[in-house]
Formats: C-alpha cells, sequence, structure tokens
C-alpha cells in the first residue's frame, strides 16, 4: 500500500500524468470553442460514452479480436522466419553469402510499398492483409537478428570450441543465448511496425478490423468512433510491446546481477 | 638444457616453430614466433614467461590448435595437432564462463558436447564443483559470483571435459593479489590431484616460480627459446613456500635471466 502510494507520488509519474492531462484538457478546450462541430470535434465526455456503447454493442470486441488476430498471425510467422535465417545469415558464412543480399536488398524499402503489389498478386482477402504484416515484421527483426549474431564474442566461441563443441552446438548453445539480446530489440521493433502494417492492411477494404472501424467511422464523419479506436489500438500496441519485453527480460535474467543480501 | 629423456616421453612437443602476422597498410609480415623447439614432459608443470609481446600466448594458441603457425608443428603425444582438440584444454585470460547458463552448467558443457552420458556427467559436475570449493553455487549464474569464483567455475569446466593438458593464458591476470594467491594454490592443488600436464603463461614472476617445474624463458620479437630453469623449490608448496629464502633466490635466478633474454639481440628471419 505505501509503496503504491510512493509510487503514484513520484515525480516522473506526477509530472507525466500532469503532461498528458494537458494534452486532453487542450483538445477540450479546442471541442468546446464556440463554432466548433461537436460531431466533427467531439469531446472528452463523448468519447468516453462511445467507447462504452462499442463494449456493450460487441462491435469493439469483434474488431479488436480481428485485428489481434491477424497481427498475431503475422507476427509469429515473420518475427520466426526472420529470427532463423536472420541467425543463419549472421554465423554461417555460406548462409551470408546466400541471405545477405536479400536482406539487404529489402532492407530500405518499407513494407507499405508491397501493398499495391500484394492486392494485384494475391487480392484483398485475408492472406494479403497477413502478408503485409508478415513483411513489416521480418524487416526489423531479420536485420537486428542477424546484428546480434555479428557481434557474439570471440572468447565464448573459442572456449566452446576447445571444450570440443561442434560448430552446430556453438551456434545453438553460444551464438544464439550471447545474441538474445537483440533478437529482443528487433522483436519489439516488430510489434511497432507490424503494427502500424495492420493498420494500413486493414484500411484496404477489410470487412473488421480496428483498421477498418476508423476507416470505416471517418467516412460517417463518426469522429468519436475513429478515436475510439484510435486509442485501442495505442493501447493493444502498447500491451504487446510489453508482453514482448517482459518476455525478453525473463529469457535474458542471466545478465541481471542478483545477489542474495 | 633439459633434454626430455626416454623415461619421461614429452607430451607436448614443438618441433621448428615459426609464426609471422600480417600487420600494417600496406601488410608486411612480423616474425612473433621464430623456430621454437620445446619438449614438455607428462604431467609436469611448465611456465611460459616473458615480455609482453614476445609472442607467449599466441605459441600457447598454438598448442591449442586455435591458431596454426606458418612453419613447423605442434606434436601431442607425438601426433601433430591440426584444429581444435577437445584433449587439450584451455583457460583463458579473459572471462570466459558462460553468463547465460549456471555454474553447473558451465561445468557440464565439455561432457555434454562430447555426449557423455547423463549419470556420468552429473557425477562429473559434483566432483569437479566440489574439488574448485562451488559446491553451494552450482544453481547461481557468473554475474552472481565474484571474479575469482567465475575463474573457479573456468577451471572446473576445463578440468571437468577430461582433457590430457591444460593450457592456462594469464588466467589470474585480473584479479587482486589476495584472489590471485587463493587461486594460484587451488590450480596446483588440481593440478596434484589429477596429475596432468599444464602449461601456464604469465608475466608475473612470483606466479612463474611458485607454480612451475620449468619456467620457459622467452625473449622478444621475434620470441624465441631464451632458456629453461629447473625449479629448485619443493613440493607442496604453500604459503611458507612464497616467504622462503629459496624461493627469493629462485625468483632472482629466474630475474637475471629474463633480463638477458631482453639483452639477447633480435636475429632477423632470413
Amino acid at each position: 500500500m505505501n509503496g503504491w502510494l510512493r509510487r503514484w507520488l513520484r515525480p516522473s509519474f506526477l509530472v507525466g500524468a500532469l503532461s498528458l492531462l494537458t494534452v486532453v484538457g487542450l483538445y477540450w478546450f479546442m471541442a468546446l470553442r464556440p463554432g466548433t462541430n461537436p460531431a466533427l470535434v467531439p469531446a472528452p465526455p463523448t468519447i468516453v460514452t462511445t467507447f462504452i456503447e462499442e463494449i456493450r454493442s460487441g462491435d469493439l470486441l469483434v474488431n479488436t479480436m480481428a485485428s489481434l488476430k491477424r497481427v498475431v498471425i503475422g507476427y509469429v510467422i515473420g518475427a520466426g522466419l526472420a529470427l532463423m535465417l536472420g541467425a543463419l545469415a549472421g554465423w554461417f558464412r555460406w548462409w551470408g553469402y546466400i541471405l545477405n543480399p536479400i536482406i539487404d536488398a529489402l532492407r530500405p524499402i518499407p513494407a507499405l510499398a508491397y501493398i499495391p503489389l500484394v492486392i494485384v498478386w494475391i487480392g484483398i482477402g485475408e492472406p494479403s492483409r497477413i502478408i503485409i504484416i508478415v513483411l513489416a515484421v521480418f524487416k526489423p527483426v531479420v536485420v537486428n537478428a542477424r546484428a546480434g549474431m555479428q557481434e557474439v564474442a570471440q572468447i565464448y566461441v573459442d572456449a566452446a570450441r576447445t571444450l570440443g563443441a561442434s560448430k552446430w552446438r556453438v551456434f545453438m548453445t553460444v551464438a544464439i543465448p550471447s545474441a538474445i539480446p537483440y533478437f529482443i530489440a528487433g522483436m519489439r521493433t516488430g510489434v511497432s511496425t507490424g503494427f502500424l502494417a495492420l493498420v494500413a492492411a486493414e484500411l484496404i477494404a477489410a470487412p473488421s478490423g480496428l483498421g477498418f472501424m476508423i476507416q470505416n467511422a471517418g467516412q460517417y464523419f463518426r469522429t468519436d468512433v475513429t478515436i475510439v479506436g484510435i486509442i485501442v489500438i495505442g493501447l493493444l500496441g502498447a500491451l504487446l510491446d510489453q508482453i514482448a519485453s517482459r518476455a525478453g527480460k525473463s529469457m535474458t535474467s542471466w545478465s541481471e546481477v542478483r545477489r542474495d543480501p | 638444457m633439459i633434454a626430455p629423456t626416454e623415461m619421461r616421453p614429452a607430451k607436448l612437443g614443438i618441433r621448428h616453430l615459426t609464426h609471422r602476422f600480417m600487420i600494417g597498410t600496406p601488410p608486411a609480415p612480423l616474425t612473433v614466433l621464430q623456430d621454437i623447439d620445446l619438449d614438455i614432459a607428462r604431467g609436469e608443470f611448465v611456465c611460459l614467461i616473458g615480455e609482453s609481446g614476445c609472442g607467449k600466448s599466441t605459441l600457447l594458441r598454438m598448442m591449442a590448435g586455435l591458431l596454426t603457425p606458418s612453419e613447423g608443428q605442434v606434436l601431442h603425444d607425438g601426433v601433430a595437432v591440426r584444429g581444435i582438440n577437445h584433449k587439450i584444454g584451455f583457460v583463458f585470460q579473459q572471462d570466459a564462463v558462460f553468463p547465460w547458463l549456471t555454474v553447473e552448467q558451465n561445468v557440464e558443457y565439455g561432457p555434454k558436447s562430447r555426449g557423455v552420458p547423463r549419470a556420468e556427467r552429473q557425477q562429473l559436475v559434483a566432483q569437479w564443483c566440489e574439488s574448485v570449493g562451488l559446491s553451494a553455487f552450482r544453481k547461481a549464474y557468473p554475474r552472481q559470483l565474484s571474479g575469482g569464483m567465475r575463474k573457479r567455475v573456468d577451471l572446473a569446466r576445463a578440468y571437468a571435459n577430461s582433457p590430457d593438458v591444460l593450457l592456462m593464458d594469464e588466467p589470474f591476470a585480473a584479479l587482486d593479489v589476495q584472489t590471485k594467491g587463493v587461486m594460484q594454490e587451488a590450480v596446483l592443488q588440481l593440478w596434484a590431484n589429477s596429475g596432468k600436464t599444464v602449461v601456464f603463461v604469465t608475466h608475473d614472476l612470483d606466479e612463474a616460480v611458485f607454480l612451475s617445474d620449468l619456467v620457459v624463458v622467452l625473449s622478444s620479437r621475434p620470441g624465441r627459446v631464451h632458456s629453461l630453469v629447473r625449479s629448485p623449490l619443493a613440493r607442496p608448496r604453500n604459503e611458507a613456500t612464497r616467504v622462503s629464502d629459496e624461493f627469493a633466490a629462485a625468483k632472482r635466478a629466474l630475474w637475471t635471466e629474463l633480463q638477458a633474454a631482453r639483452q639477447q639481440p633480435a636475429v632477423q628471419p632470413a
């Protein structure tokens, strides 16, 4: 109890909350100015009401689950492939020769640039939306995974080899564990690029999802619904980032100094 | 000079070993080791000593097969060393304990790499954690241990792999004086109990005198064998050894050799 109170009274928390409230306050002030159309610039209470309505009607849940499903499928495929290929490319010379040109060619191209191609080739169904997310997640993860493998300290490799470890065992038990902090960094970036791509992918003819919801509401001048959608996207992104970061911390718990008192 | 006798066949033999590094721009060859011939007898504790830059670490890495000499060869039981050989254990100067594995997982790493069955591995882990006094820390991660304790893990890991020869490259250089002393006694204990040949690189005269049966003094640039100095000190050695007159005399003799090695004119390779 005491701990909670102290945490809430910390300057970082208090000032941070104040800073956020000021932004909301400024928005509220704008919304209430005479001559502002409340339908286009809804005041915060309206947004809260809409939020509750959207939850009650079940629309919000349906759209959130649709988005979540896409982003999770796309993320797992994209990050999984990227970790595997990045690790191989960064460690084994011949895999590097094969994969590096492809990775480096893809690197400067934003995933969203593929949208027109994907639509023409695959259509506007669910697979297209997932492919775009896969592409968006793949890039930061593969680049980080490869970099991590290239930074493995030679001393650990030498130690493992003198102990009789095969090249494959060095890869699995030395290179990969020591590159994990890079994997985590890439996977966290992947969460945000995946989300970006999700919204973009759903802006193109999706029947459901948060991207569809904000786009659709915008067309009907339901700014309040759009704002609710944006808030949920933000919350969901923060949640997934937290999960990725917690998972990363538990995987690298060995790097933290924990001495018994 | 002590020549190997038929009674004690050489565990490690170095034959006409010369090594050059390419350095600078444009790259030019620099001879770091020149025409080294050396025999290390089974079960001996041998120290390699010399100024920094005399190539002693390079020589040790070649014995392990981590580096291939430009000319000549290293023989292990009369067989030329080609590539890394797990029969030759290595303890590095830097902290080489895997930080992502616990103490016991580190110690188990070598046997597991070689496919030793689980039951036997667990026995090895128990035995070697005990030998280095880390039984209470088997589940700890290296970051939770002090520098000296991590070196103990490193030693246990090397010994648990049942090597035939142990090569140690200034393993205690980063430790404080007291910890270093304790570790030197620990290493002598391990050596005495296992009977395994040890080649130990150091630039610390006290360390060389305290540990060795034989000190190989290398001269610098390029590194050559200047002389071999047999230790006059009795075993077992302990704290009393360090303050004895014999120790002081042995250290003085070694110091003289080291000075002579420095003054040995460098011969340019043909």
